[in-house]
């Protein structure tokens, strides 16, 4: 079995190797070198690195962190959280004034309301003294452009591509039989599904021949994750969250109906109990073959091709069943939702705001980010253009270039997460709303409640406030489809 | 009385209150202190964007009238307290009664049975949250064997199932408490009076009315304050189980006061939210109180 140190071994090397030629290769200092050789004058110190908890620190703690040290004598303190409370670990410290993290990941969505409250440091000035600027721009454009600024400020690094994208069985969509029966009831081929009816279709067809064995589909609908599927459906199908005049919310549109009840019927050939799935089940299932379909984020379609197969860290994964038959493709209606995603931050509170930043630049850089996503234990993935280029990436497994480009098309076609001000109190109403779909409430009675819970919402706010951090948002490339 | 004992008399008193200001300074420390903070910032706006901590009045207070998710919220509570807790003394004295006799293994039996009390609410929730579970769950599995078919029963989903689904967690968890304090209580009624009404003909009834009542009454009212107030409290199982969901059906105060504190950062208003229950619980503890004190 892989352990964890030669895994770090092997990605050290590769790194240290990479850092050692690339000043003879390049006529000019990479930013990796740059915020090296910036950094060795903080040597001694420690920084505190705020993770989400799970598998995303283990790249500071057994690759990122100990190489960093290794080259500047700065010691990574990884200190972990979950995901849903990263939010709120960084305002306590903010308001505590605490200065208990020194490097922060940061929900993209969330970047406004951190920013706005103070607790996140400018980093254009540091990106400007340490010549970070051409590496910034490398970044592949619907992350730079979105997740990186607040009203043209730079406040993170966007460190991840998260996308979710469709992930299918290829046996069960090219098998002959299937094909031909397919083609016969719905007169057309059987493959990966660009509209949210022949998903249906697919899925329905899927379940009446295959099931309990196989169902069509299984996908995220625990309402922390469903939301992210409801907000990009909601905007493929034409649907707007608020009107740019008024900024009275228009989720209870016929579009948002017609999406809940579309998104409630698709229960129907999905696994019994599937209201319940969250990624772990809807993961498990896939890579146990018990569903054809499913969205998720870019993680699935590593592992479920085998990727880290033997990695200590991933012996909690089930043996995956359709290694050589996943298939990727971008979900109907092509627009998939850029759903959390992380930047890299400092924090306003730290003691050592110049290291953190320059631990943050090395992480993010050309050459060292592109070992981070090739970690197999860790979750950060691609975001670089040079990331969906990468040779060696490409040739991890026999898939992994239909995979890359995938993510590639994702990360051009992508929508952006809704970000306002208090932005995870609009996200809680959705929440609540999709929970109660699920308990069989009425889709209009539903959206009626949260659209006036979001007007309430806006009103305290202040109507012009949250409509010019609306369309701020709205006037980015990637918020709604065009 | 001497001059010199006089003096003796003084230097005692001084004494006392010098030993015992320490701990009635770290009271006041750890107690008072929190008390005025939350109501200075219940009359200050202090929110995710800023900290003003100028007086505004009873603005967040007003805005409690208003908010009919808080009163939503305080009515779960209520409600949820109201149905636990008779469950949960009549099953632990049912339980004790039972462990009063002579049993087989009655130590390890009850060591047992105290087990879910130990364990923390958040590994109690999540466990139910396993145990109730469509795809992995046992209790599905167990119904779909009496039903002899496989069946689908979504329990912190359906609006109609959250709530007993939430109820079981939590008596599992704390009937026990009753079951142990009423055991030490029932274990101490004097034997001599209940053989007394046995040989004077009285009734079970009259037995449990005139004689065990009384005398486990004391200790019966403090497991029900103690768990009362826990279950006015509760947070842990629920959020584990439900977050508060399907939408906020199973949202308590103390839920409610945790979105607004720790994800919102409505800092002020949610410190009037405490302050309010602080309010409520307090009148219901003092008359309580004062109940007993009178019955005594």
């Amino acid at each position: 079995m892989t352990d964890l140190r030669s895994v770090r071994r092997i990605f050290a090397a590769g790194a240290l190797s990479v850092l050692a030629l690339w000043p003879a290769a390049a006529t000019a200092q990479s930013a990796a070198d740059t915020a090296v050789e910036a950094a060795q004058q903080y040597s001694g110190i420690t920084l505190n690195v705020l993770y989400e908890a799970g598998l995303q620190p283990l790249d500071p703690k057994n690759f990122t962190g100990p190489l960093w040290e290794e080259l500047t004598g700065i010691k990574i303190n990884v200190i972990e959280s979950p995901v849903d409370q990263i939010f709120t670990k960084t305002m306590q410290a903010h308001l505590a004034n605490s200065g208990a993290y020194d490097v922060l990941n940061v929900i993209p969505n969330q970047m406004p309301d951190l920013a706005l409250a103070g607790a996140l440091e400018p980093l254009d000035a540091f990106v400007e003294k340490h010549g970070y600027g051409p590496e910034l721009d490398m970044i592949a454009p619907v992350y730079r452009d979105n997740q990186m600024k607040v009203e043209s400020t730079i406040y993170g690094l966007p460190d991840d591509g998260d996308v979710l994208i469709l992930y299918y069985r290829r046996d069960i969509f090219e098998d002959p039989d299937n094909k031909a029966e397919f083609m016969e009831a719905h007169g057309y081929e059987l493959a990966p599904p660009t509209t949210w009816q022949q998903f249906s279709e697919i899925g329905q067809f899927i379940t009446d021949k295959y099931a309990p064995d196989i169902y069509g589909a299984g996908m995220l609908r625990q309402p922390g994750n469903a939301q992210y599927l409801f907000q990009e459906r909601f905007r493929v199908e034409g649907g707007k969250f608020f009107d740019e005049e008024t900024m009275k919310a228009t989720v209870n549109s016929d579009v948002g109906v017609a999406v809940f009840e579309a998104l409630l019927a698709e229960n129907d050939f999905m696994p019994p109990g599937v209201e319940q799935w969250g990624f772990i089940e809807a993961f498990n299932a896939f890579l146990a073959g018990d569903i054809a379909m499913t969205i998720s984020w870019p993680p699935v379609g590593r592992w479920a091709a085998g990727y880290g197969k033997g990695t200590e860290a991933l012996n909690w994964i089930p043996e995956t069943t359709v290694a050589d038959t996943i298939g990727y493709a971008l979900p109907p209606g092509g627009r998939p939702e850029l759903a959390v995603g992380f930047s890299l931050a400092v924090a306003s509170g730290s003691r050592n705001k110049e290291a953190a930043y320059l631990f943050a630049q090395w992480m993010n850089s050309e050459e060292i980010s592109l070992q981070r996503v090739q970690l197999p234990y860790a979750l950060r993935d691609p975001f670089r253009t040079s990331h969906f280029a990468s040779e060696e990436y490409r040739g991890r497994w026999p898939t992994a270039g239909d995979y890359l480009d995938t993510l590639k098309a994702g990360a051009e076609t992508g929508l952006l997460d809704l970000s306002l001000i208090q932005t995870d109190r609009y996200e809680e109403g959705i929440r609540q709303a999709i929970s109660r779909l699920w308990g069989g409430e009425d889709p209009q009675t539903i959206l009626d409640d949260l659209a006036a819970q979001w007007d309430e919402l806006t009103e305290r706010i202040g109507v012009d406030k949250q409509r010019r951090a609306y369309l701020d948002w709205s006037g980015k490339p990637n918020a709604y489809p065009n | 009385m001497t001059a010199r004992a006089n003096a003796l008399a003084d230097n005692t008193t001084v004494l006392k209150y010098a030993l015992v200001a320490p701990a009635v300074f770290v009271i006041l420390l750890i107690g008072l202190y929190p008390f005025i903070k939350l109501a200075l910032t219940s009359v200050q706006n202090v929110t995710m964007f800023g900290a003003d901590t100028s007086f505004h009045g009873a603005v967040h207070y007003l805005r409690l009238f208003d908010d009919e998710r808080l009163w939503s919220a305080l009515w779960n509570t209520i409600w949820f307290t109201a149905i636990a807790l008779p469950i949960e003394l009549v099953l632990g004295y049912l339980l004790a009664l039972l462990f009063l006799q002579p049993l087989p293994l009655r130590r390890t039996l009850i060591a047992i049975i105290l087990l879910p009390t130990v364990i923390s609410p958040i590994v109690a929730g999540a466990t139910w949250r396993l145990m109730l579970d469509q795809r992995f769950g046992p209790v599905n599995q167990m119904i779909g064997w009496i039903a002899g078919r496989d069946v689908e029963i979504l329990w912190t989903i359906n609006p109609t199932l959250v709530w007993p689904a939430v109820l079981v967690a939590e008596v599992w968890q704390w009937t026990p408490f009753m079951f142990l304090i009423l055991l030490a209580a029932l274990s101490n009624v004097d034997r001599e009076q209940l053989e007394a009404a046995e040989v004077d003909g009285a009734g079970a009834l009259t037995v449990f009315r005139k004689i065990v009542l009384p005398a486990i009454m004391p200790v019966v009212f403090i497991a029900v304050l103690i768990r009362g107030l826990d279950l006015f409290r509760v947070f842990d199982v629920i959020w584990t189980m439900t977050q508060g969901g399907p939408g906020t059906r199973t949202e308590t105060i103390s839920i409610y006061a945790y979105q607004m504190a720790f994800r919102e950062f409505e800092i002020s208003y949610s410190a009037a939210i405490a302050f309010l229950v602080i309010i409520l619980l307090t009148v219901v503890v003092v008359a309580a109180l004062r109940r007993v004190e009178v019955a005594r």
